[in-house]
């Protein structure tokens, strides 16, 4: 019996040390690469910087400021929670749908799937000024069907109601690229299974719901964090179209960041800004990774070690 | 007699419905093709028109003369089989650090236990919500220290470490093959690497391809890394050609249409060829004989 | 099972080698020869001195210094500016050589009033303006202007022509502005009459008054400025060009503003009448053959009339490990010598005098406009001392998106200003805190 122990602490010892030494390349390009430059911007959001001269120890100020004092900072949580809210739950339902679709075995779906895939290739700024002559409330294409059906199309980027929309809508465009990850989740689904049911007499949607989607779930837990940490991410929109308006509506907390930091010089206040979202978006992904032991099945794991 | 007629009249309706759904789904495939493709037709218009006529009214889809001299301005202008080639040349080093880094990673994180694991993951996860602005004046002091500024060195050495998203990515993939494999492989003597290399890796390739995918598209698509850490003209890459189309005063859309274009097609193609190891046949995972 | 932990550790070892010999590779930088200095030069390329002029300049320059070669480093626009303030703020890796377009890097410019002084420099040659308002930082002197830039109203005379208005003249108001934007406009063709400011503050601000600025010239109060009756004049100027129906749209502005290039498109496609732009855009109407005359901005009754107008300041980074020399460039290239060669070769209309005067087109019709608007008025100078002024602007962005949009009526415009006074004045006040002058 003590041998036995012996013998599994010894090679649990022996996994630890293969695990350190599997992940030491990430490590490594962590400390310096992401963990030294997070160490000075945490410093930074201490102090009032203009990045031109020496910082000053300000203590909590900036934190102060930004809960308290500044009317900004509310108002560009609010757009990006609306934008992370909206958006979030259509990407993620419409990509696994388009992959669906994708991966049906037809011909000339690799032409198809390499269509579709067109959006992601084309670079954030790119898309946003092609978006822009979209819908255009003029002269673009969007409200010129629309008015061939006799419905008065609205000012989209221009309208305050409509705005975020918009900029949401966007991001659906861009879906192609993600189905990549989706097709590759579903090529593992052992067809066997679906042979089995199939021989049981299950129909199509009884399928989907109880094998196709339970062993998806490792890509939509994947496909989850990394499109809710993205959505919180929102900038490029804002900045090439909308400025962040009409009216603040499409006011994304990263453009906010961004004017602090980069046009105002006021890069102590936006490194705490920075740090603020960065916990925003941990405790969140937190969230889903805790409730993630419920609603995840990795057949892997299914004879638990 | 009677058995062959209903299996052939089986074998009819089947192929009837096979049909039917092929044309089903063509139709609306190319009908979500159009909406999808509705900016590209955009660009394509544009990028074909001479440089004052794209504004006016009406608007015109298709102009009299189309100027498909742009496409030849767009390699002529800007040195840009200069920049697509040293792009290339980023991708094969950065595509290469991410397989010898990121499969190795993500097998420590999916299958060995080690203490603080939980830990590790939370900080893999949390390097992807920092944006890169933030990171841009330490890592720049650090570079122009190690002499690095105006190479390439700045732009590859993080594939070597693994990026979060494939890491992530290969867990979850890693995650899904059940330990039986592991395990016989264990029974056999395979050490545990070798579990890594001999057994799991080859049944990723899925995965490796959206790896090798992703990093092509990324760094093709990659604008301020390369700006700040580059000086020299002809060290320049692609996205940073494409913005010289974008004057002090004006933009040349035309040509920033026809740049965007030409510049799309080889990821187009690349993408189009990779499916095969994405979507290749039926993935036999597992031992279930 | 040892076999595999090998290859493991095989791995990692190559990939350390790697990494570790990438480092050494690049910690390998040698000490720069002696005889020779290289300098850093940043810059960009526009109509006025594109890639090819300025090369050719670099190798006139070298020509004539042996021992100084210059490292051409063109960048776009807007990574100029980013790449600017990565490498000034982090301290390290800046040029010898750059434009100091943004107001917040003047600190780290290099003081050249010693080397001005050593070497009886005459920084008379130049615009005594732009001299005045663009190179100087704290009383001293930070860089020298390089060429000459201004805000014109370019109008095309073609549809001027065809709707039968006369040309506008140097002395027309703002009320005429609106009226011939009206006549000369053709809703039905889309072709419009004036372009929307997408700012409040150019030359036809400060034409209304001047305290029609955002705030005290001494950059303490609002009150008094935002809100002065001279204020209220230009906003209501404001909304009647904006319901007056001959604009563009707003997204119509929007798509083309995405790069911050103004409405030269529009202008250009023949569909915008008049509009306000600048030399380089004139470059691009001259070489498209466009048909145009050039105007300045309109002013308000008997008031001083300004221009918008600039000079680039160039100047030497302060860490830079060669400031000998890099003054050595920077007196040639912003001198005499490099704004003649950009004069000649490019289309830079130089901020020297003596040098102007030997503009080769000077006798044609867009040259002649171009300076006689120059001369003829004061420059505006409306961010005052502050180069926060770009947050106070920031923070009465929405009644400007208000009256663009149409979401308020005229006589609101008062009090509407009268409530973002003390918005604006916190601002001010935060701003001040991070106060550079």
């Amino acid at each position: 019996m003590v041998t036995k122990q012996v013998k599994r602490s010894k090679a649990a010892v022996k996994e630890a040390l293969c695990g350190y030494l599997s992940i030491s390349p990430w490590v490594l390009g962590f400390i310096v690469l992401t963990f030294i430059p997070i160490l000075s911007t945490i410093y930074y959001s201490f102090t009032r910087w203009t990045m031109m001269d020496k910082p000053v120890w300000i203590g909590l100020e900036n934190y102060i400021h930004m809960f308290t004092k500044e009317p900004l900072f509310y108002q560009s949580v609010k757009a990006t929670a609306l934008y992370v809210l909206m958006s979030l739950p259509v990407i993620l339902i419409f990509g696994v749908l388009l992959s669906l679709l994708l991966n049906m075995k037809i011909k000339g779906m690799n032409f198809y799937r390499t269509l579709f895939y067109i959006p992601a290739v084309i670079s954030g700024v790119s898309i946003a000024m092609l978006w822009t002559w979209l819908l255009q409330p003029d002269v673009g294409i969007v409200n010129s069907v629309l008015s061939f059906f006799g419905i008065q199309g609205p000012k989209w980027f221009w309208d305050p109601k409509w705005a975020l929309p918009s900029v949401a809508s966007m991001s659906l465009w861009k879906v192609g690229g993600s189905a990549v990850i989706y097709l590759a989740g579903l090529q593992n689904i052992p067809p066997q299974l679906y042979e089995a049911a199939r021989i049981d007499g299950a129909g199509k949607l009884r399928i989907f719901f109880k094998i196709t989607i339970p062993l998806l779930t490792p890509t939509l837990f994947f496909q989850l964090i990394i499109q809710m940490i993205e959505a919180f991410k929102v900038f490029t929109e804002a900045y090439v179209i909308t400025k962040g308006g009409p009216l603040k509506a499409t006011y994304f907390y990263l453009l906010y960041f961004y004017e602090e930091g980069f046009q105002h010089f006021n890069t102590g206040y936006a490194s705490a800004l920075i740090l603020v979202l960065v916990v925003i978006i941990m405790a969140m992904t937190m969230f889903v990774n805790y409730t993630s032991k419920r609603w995840v099945y990795y057949e892997g794991e299914d004879k638990a070690r | 007699m009677k058995t062959e007629t209903t299996f052939e009249a089986m074998k009819r309706a089947h192929r009837r419905r096979q049909i039917t759904t092929s044309v089903v789904t063509h139709s609306f495939m190319i009908l979500l093709s159009v909406i999808f493709l509705l900016p590209i037709f955009w660009m394509f218009s544009t990028a074909i028109k001479s440089r004052w006529d794209i504004f006016l009214w009406p608007p015109v889809l298709f102009p009299e003369v189309p100027q498909w001299v742009n496409f030849r301005d767009v390699f002529t202008r800007v040195p840009m089989f200069r920049f697509i080639g040293n792009t290339f040349y980023l991708i094969v080093l950065k595509t290469i650090g991410e397989l010898l880094a990121v499969p190795l990673i993500a097998y420590g994180f999916a299958r060995l236990k080690f203490p603080g694991k939980g830990i590790f993951f939370m900080l893999v996860i949390s390097t992807m919500m920092i944006p890169l602005q933030t990171k841009l004046i330490p890592l720049y002091s650090m570079y122009v220290k190690a002499g690095m500024i105006d190479t390439y060195w700045p732009l590859v050495l993080p594939a070597f470490s693994g990026t979060p998203f494939f890491i992530f990515l290969l867990i979850q993939y890693m995650k899904t093959m059940p330990r039986d494999l592991d395990d016989a492989a264990k029974i056999d003597g395979v050490g545990t690497f070798g579990i890594l290399y001999r057994i799991l890796l080859p049944l990723c390739i899925p995965a490796l391809t959206i790896i090798v995918t992703y990093t092509f598209l990324w760094t093709w698509n990659e604008f301020l890394q390369p700006l700040i850490y580059l000086n020299s003209y002809e060290k320049f890459t692609i996205q940073m050609g494409l913005e010289m189309f974008k004057g002090i005063w004006s933009v040349e859309w035309n040509l920033l249409m026809a740049a965007t274009l030409s510049t799309m097609t080889p990821v187009l193609v690349m993408y189009f060829f990779a499916q095969k190891h994405l979507i290749g046949g039926i993935a036999s995972v597992g031992m279930k004989g | 099972m040892k076999k595999d932990s090998m290859k493991a550790v095989l791995v990692l070892m190559l990939m350390v080698c790697l990494v570790g010999s990438l480092f050494a590779a690049g910690a390998k930088e040698s000490a720069p020869a002696k005889e020779v200095v290289t300098l850093e030069w940043w810059t960009w390329d526009s109509e006025e001195y594109n890639e090819a002029s300025q090369r050719a300049m670099v190798k006139e320059f070298e020509a004539s210094h042996p021992n100084i070669k210059i490292n051409m480093t063109l960048l776009p626009t807007k990574g100029f500016e980013t790449k600017m303030t990565t490498a000034l703020g982090a301290g390290v890796g800046g040029p010898d050589v750059a434009f100091f377009s943004v107001a917040n890097w003047y600190p780290k410019a290099l003081v050249l009033d010693e080397y001005i002084k050593r070497d009886k420099f005459d920084i008379g040659m130049y615009y005594k303006g732009f001299w005045d308002t663009k190179t100087q930082f704290n009383g001293k002197t930070i860089g020298l202007p390089l060429g000459v830039g201004a805000s014109i109203v370019m109008y095309n005379k073609d549809l001027f022509d065809a709707a039968g208005v006369a040309y506008p003249t140097n002395d027309w108001t703002t009320d005429e502005y609106l009226e011939i934007a009206k006549k000369v406009a053709n809703p039905a063709k889309k072709v419009w009459g004036a372009e929307i400011l997408t700012r409040p503050f150019r030359a036809i601000w400060f034409n209304h008054g001047e305290n029609a600025r955002l705030y005290s010239p001494d950059s303490t109060k609002v009150d008094g400025y935002l809100n002065s009756p001279e204020s209220l004049a230009a906003y209501e100027w404001f909304y009647d060009l904006m319901r007056s129906g001959v604009t563009p749209t707003v997204s119509d502005m929007a798509t083309l503003s995405t790069e911050n290039t103004g409405p030269i498109d529009l202008f250009m496609a023949n569909r915008l009448a008049m509009a306000t732009l600048n030399q380089g855009h004139m470059l691009n109407a001259v070489k498209a053959g466009k048909n145009f005359g050039v105007v300045r901005e309109p002013g308000v009754g008997d008031n001083p009339r300004h221009v918008n107008a600039w000079s680039l300041l160039v100047g030497i980074w302060e860490g830079s490990k060669h400031p000998e020399e890099a003054w050595t460039f920077l007196k040639w290239y912003v001198g005499p010598e490099g704004q003649k060669f950009l004069m000649d070769n490019a289309n830079l209309f130089p901020s020297i005098d003596s040098v102007a005067k030997q503009y080769k087109d000077a006798d044609k019709d867009y040259v002649k406009g171009f300076l006689e608007v120059l001369n003829d008025t004061q420059v505006a100078i409306w961010r005052g001392a502050h180069p926060s002024g770009t947050k106070v602007e920031a923070s009465i962005t929405d009644l400007w998106d208000k009256i663009k949009l149409g979401l308020i009526t005229k006589d609101q415009i008062k009090g509407e200003l009268n409530a973002l006074v003390p918005k604006a004045q916190a601002v001010l006040d935060e701003a001040k805190k991070t106060l550079l002058y």
